[in-house]
């Protein structure tokens, strides 16, 4: 009985990976930053203490839920990286455990909650980002302003994120109620405009780069990073800022409250807080602007910044609001074409 | 006689100890893994707090993007049915009617078979670089300018070339069965060849048709990765729209609902299968089949224009792919064409744990798959015993069902204890089980239902013990089911994500998973390593499994094939 003989073993090896689900694992992190940015990170981080990190990537809006989704079962012990409106929103679901690192006393106020909730590692301005040749062959300078990004040439043509599921999109969303003094009803009226130049509004954060590095698209609002990150690669993209204003999202930690190794996961904060961790990111080429104020920022992308106009978005405001804006977003902007 | 006679009384008789024992087990299996995830998503979406409402029911009804959803998931379904079945009829009619020589169909067969081993979106991430405002196509040799690759139209090709070949897999068999002396006896009457073939070729293939569109229409319903890349905003549909409210509104309710309202078609098309088509199969059953000659049933001229537009087809798809294989050798798609391993070296590196997770989670669900799909199919097909009809049906739930459907039952059943399996490998392969062994099921009825229980009873009177009979005859009867049954839930396990993207955990994740992940951020390079590297694989075990079938004497390859592809 051959079919006997397989099932046997099937059912061995099924044992088995039982016995290794519920093996203890070493640090486990749900991680907002992508990969290619996280796991040199985490590669340091093990290189210094010797722990482990087990991780597993997904956009922010992805990755609230499952947190919020697995609360009263907590798997994991820190949720890395992501825009500090992401976090916020948590506290809400009183998922996170306060936690202050030693670093905690130097950020600036705007880089941590008051209570250790959560805790900034990097900041991270958004830009406009268009494809050079794009901007070459429709005679358009690099938009310097939003309502350049409404110029019909962009007709069909920008790509940017989707509130539902990305952080990066409620960032710009805030930026553009902060650049209308927050009348809600006026930068609804933009973001409507702005529609109908969007091709496409993507899954993730930095979802639209490559089609713009690849002038699939002609431009879109992105995170710095994912900006420099595209230029790295070999795209020839422009990069650049409104002159109204543009927001930036303080990338964060936060310890889950309930977590399985809290220890580990307090070390992984201490490092993730302080220069030991960011002072790396310009050695891995990682466009974030330290949140540190120890360590100093990447040259290249401190030149992308000079002249910038960042403003800041108030996070108890985004906070208190994100859902009901993104919920208009989603019954007003998404179908208006 | 009489001990044939009593042997199959016995057989009859529920109170044997062994059947009952595996009737009871497989009934808690079922209920455990498919109807209680159902329960749970239906109470999820119409109690709340304890009270039946129907509010978040018509909430969504009343949201114009949401019953806009609901529609174009209908036209997409249908789109995708009619052109599909369409294609499918071009290949099926080339490959039976149009003279091609032997290496030029094994080159057809092995194209078609393509997309439906690779991950599904991988069409729509060579549309998206081939059709956009600079893509090969659109700009390079059509000229056109500010071309949107998103929408209606790339949603619709991309997945009729994705799931054409299903269609392809059901008529041929249906054209290759039309006995070519009907079609000549036709012609001897002073029938001209438009009218045969409407009057002959085309009543016969009907059910044929009429299959096909329904596997299409409930495949492109289920889709939800493609739209998630391709439809862009203006077109949204109902998988995706749950996906994103349960996974970034964080609204489990109205995800539970969406995917209800997603159940009404789904169920629709079962039945209609199931009671409608299922039970209409014409065969040209004409005694002696004639000397199959050539058949004159179609002209030379049309034969050419058949074949030229299928090799048009077969080149589009063989230029999808190979835009994906040079995607995963080049430094960055589009700007730097350098030569690379770094991809492979990424997605053996980094992407090992992915690419280890599948393959077991692949490997332990294969046998169970297998053996749990020979059983039900077995006890279904010859055993007689309380609510054999209950479980036939129930046993296919799970495959008809919409993957979003089953993935999100299956995340609110087992989040919470009692039975908390999120987070581990055991629900991933309960998934992949339930939802792909009916394939199984159903090719082991099929295999038996061909084979008169008589020979069973002759086993039996010839003195022969029921285990012996078992072991003897029946056995080798539907060991071609047993492997079909496993390659499928090996390519399932591979290829597949609508469901088991609500499942994957730290522990567990899938390769399937992790391409989506990478071409939603920038990684395209690893993306592109990833599906060549599960095409490459499917291939291999489909191939060692059809060298099994062909050494078990298997009907034909084709209806190895087809039971393999056929869900």
């Amino acid at each position: 009985m051959k079919i006997l003989r397989v099932a046997a073993i099937s059912v061995a090896c099924w044992l088995a990976s039982l016995a290794a689900v519920y093996a203890a694992d070493p640090l486990n992190v749900y991680t907002i930053w992508p990969e290619n940015y996280a796991r040199p990170m985490f590669e340091e981080f093990e290189k210094a203490t010797g722990i482990k990190v087990n991780f597993l990537r997904f956009s922010s809006g992805e990755a609230l839920a499952r947190v919020i989704a697995e609360k009263n079962n907590p798997r994991i012990d820190v949720l890395f990286g992501g825009p500090v409106e992401t976090f916020a929103a948590g506290i809400k679901e009183g998922i996170f455990d306060s936690y202050k690192s030693p670093s905690f006393d130097k950020l600036q106020p705007r880089f941590k909650e008051a209570s250790g909730q959560w805790t900034a590692i990097a900041d991270d301005p958004l830009v406009f980002m268009t494809n050079t040749a794009f901007l070459k062959s429709h005679n358009l300078q690099p938009p310097t302003s939003w309502d350049d990004l409404l110029n019909p040439a962009y007709k069909n043509m920008l790509q940017m994120a989707d509130a539902r599921t990305s952080g990066t999109a409620v960032t710009r969303i805030f930026s553009v109620l902060e650049v209308n003094k927050r009348d809600e009803d006026k930068a609804f009226t933009y973001l409507k405009k702005l529609r109908q130049n969007v091709q496409v509004y993507t899954k993730s954060g930095g979802g639209g780069t490559l089609p713009v590095g690849l002038g699939q698209a002609g431009g879109g609002i992105f995170f710095i990073v994912d900006a420099l990150e595209t230029r790295n690669k070999g795209y020839d993209i422009t990069i650049s800022f409104p002159k109204e204003g543009i927001g930036a999202a303080a990338e964060a930690i936060a310890l889950i409250k309930g977590a399985k190794h809290p220890a580990e996961a307090k070390k992984l904060i201490d490092f993730a807080t302080s220069a030991d961790m960011q002072s790396k990111l310009s050695a891995h080429k990682i466009g974030f602007v330290p949140a540190n104020p120890d360590v100093k920022t990447d040259p290249a992308v401190a030149a992308v910044l000079k002249g910038a106009n960042i403003i800041q978005i108030d996070d108890e405001y985004a906070g208190a609001n994100r859902k009901r804006i993104v919920d208009r977003w989603v019954k007003e902007v998404l179908p208006a074409q | 006689m009489m001990r044939a006679a009593s042997a199959v009384k016995r057989r009859r008789v529920a109170s044997d100890p062994t059947l009952l024992v595996t009737v009871l087990i497989l009934w808690v299996l079922l209920a455990l893994f498919v109807l209680l995830p159902l329960g749970q998503l239906i109470l999820q979406a119409f109690l709340d707090e304890g009270r039946f409402t129907l509010a978040p029911l018509l909430e969504v009804l009343a949201d114009p993007t949401h019953r806009a959803s609901f529609f174009n998931s209908l036209f997409l379904g249908a789109s995708v049915g009619g052109f599909g079945t369409a294609l499918g009829f071009l290949f099926a009619i080339t490959a039976v009617r149009g003279g091609l020589a032997r290496h030029w169909l094994t080159f057809l067969d092995a194209v078609v078979l393509l997309p439906l081993v690779s991950p599904p979106f991988t069409t729509s991430i060579s549309i998206v670089f081939s059709f956009g405002p600079t893509g090969f196509i659109s700009h390079d040799l059509l000229g056109l300018a500010n071309v949107s690759p998103y929408g209606y139209w790339s949603t619709a090709l991309a997945e009729t070339l994705t799931y054409f070949p299903i269609a392809y897999l059901t008529l041929r068999p249906i054209l290759a069965a039309i006995d070519p002396n009907l079609e000549e006896m036709a012609f001897s009457l002073g029938g001209s060849r438009w009218q045969v073939f409407r009057t002959v070729t085309l009543p016969l293939a009907v059910p044929g048709f009429a299959n096909a569109f329904l596997l299409l229409f409930a495949a492109s319903l289920a889709d939800f990765a493609t739209p998630l890349i391709l439809a862009g905003n203006a077109f949204p549909v109902l998988p995706t729209q749950a996906y994103l409210q349960i996974t970034g509104m964080f609204d489990f309710k109205g995800g539970a609902v969406l995917s209800l309202v997603l159940l009404v078609p789904a169920a629709a098309v079962f039945l209609l299968q199931r009671y409608w088509v299922g039970r209409r199969t014409y065969v040209t059953v004409t005694g002696k089949i004639g000397q199959r000659s050539r058949s004159k049933a179609i002209s030379r001229f049309a034969t050419v224009l058949l074949t030229a537009a299928c090799f048009l087809v077969a080149t589009t798809i063989v230029y999808f792919y190979g835009l994906l294989v040079f995607a995963s050798f080049v430094v960055a798609f589009g700007a730097n064409d350098t030569f690379t391993w770094n991809h492979y070296r990424v997605i053996f590196s980094e992407g090992l744990p992915a690419i280890r997770d599948t393959l077991i989670i692949a490997g332990i669900g294969m046998p169970l798959g297998g053996f749990y799909g020979v059983l039900v199919g077995y006890l279904i097909a010859r055993r007689r015993f309380f609510s054999r009809q209950a479980m036939e049906i129930v046993a296919m739930i799970n495959y008809a069902l919409p993957g979003t459907i089953v993935g999100i039952g299956y995340l609110i059943a087992f989040n919470d204890p009692p039975i908390a399996l999120t987070g581990g490998a055991l629900i991933i392969i309960a998934c992949y089980v339930f939802r792909y062994s009916p394939t199984g099921i159903r090719a082991t009825v099929a295999l038996l239902q061909q084979i008169d229980r008589s020979i069973e009873e002759a086993s039996s009177s010839l003195g022969a013990s029921s285990g012996q009979t078992f072991h003897r005859v029946t056995l080798p009867l539907i060991a071609p089911a047993f492997f079909a049954g496993l390659g499928i839930v090996f390519i399932r396990s591979m290829t597949a994500i609508s469901a088991t993207i609500f499942l994957v955990s730290l522990s567990w994740t899938l390769i399937t998973v992790r391409i989506l992940e990478n071409m939603t951020e920038l990684a395209l390079g690893p993306a592109a390593a990833f599906s060549v590297f599960v095409v490459v694989a499917v291939f291999v075990v489909i191939s060692l499994l059809s060298a099994v079938l062909a050494r078990l004497r298997a009907p034909t390859a084709s209806a190895a094939a087809r039971s393999l592809l056929g869900g």
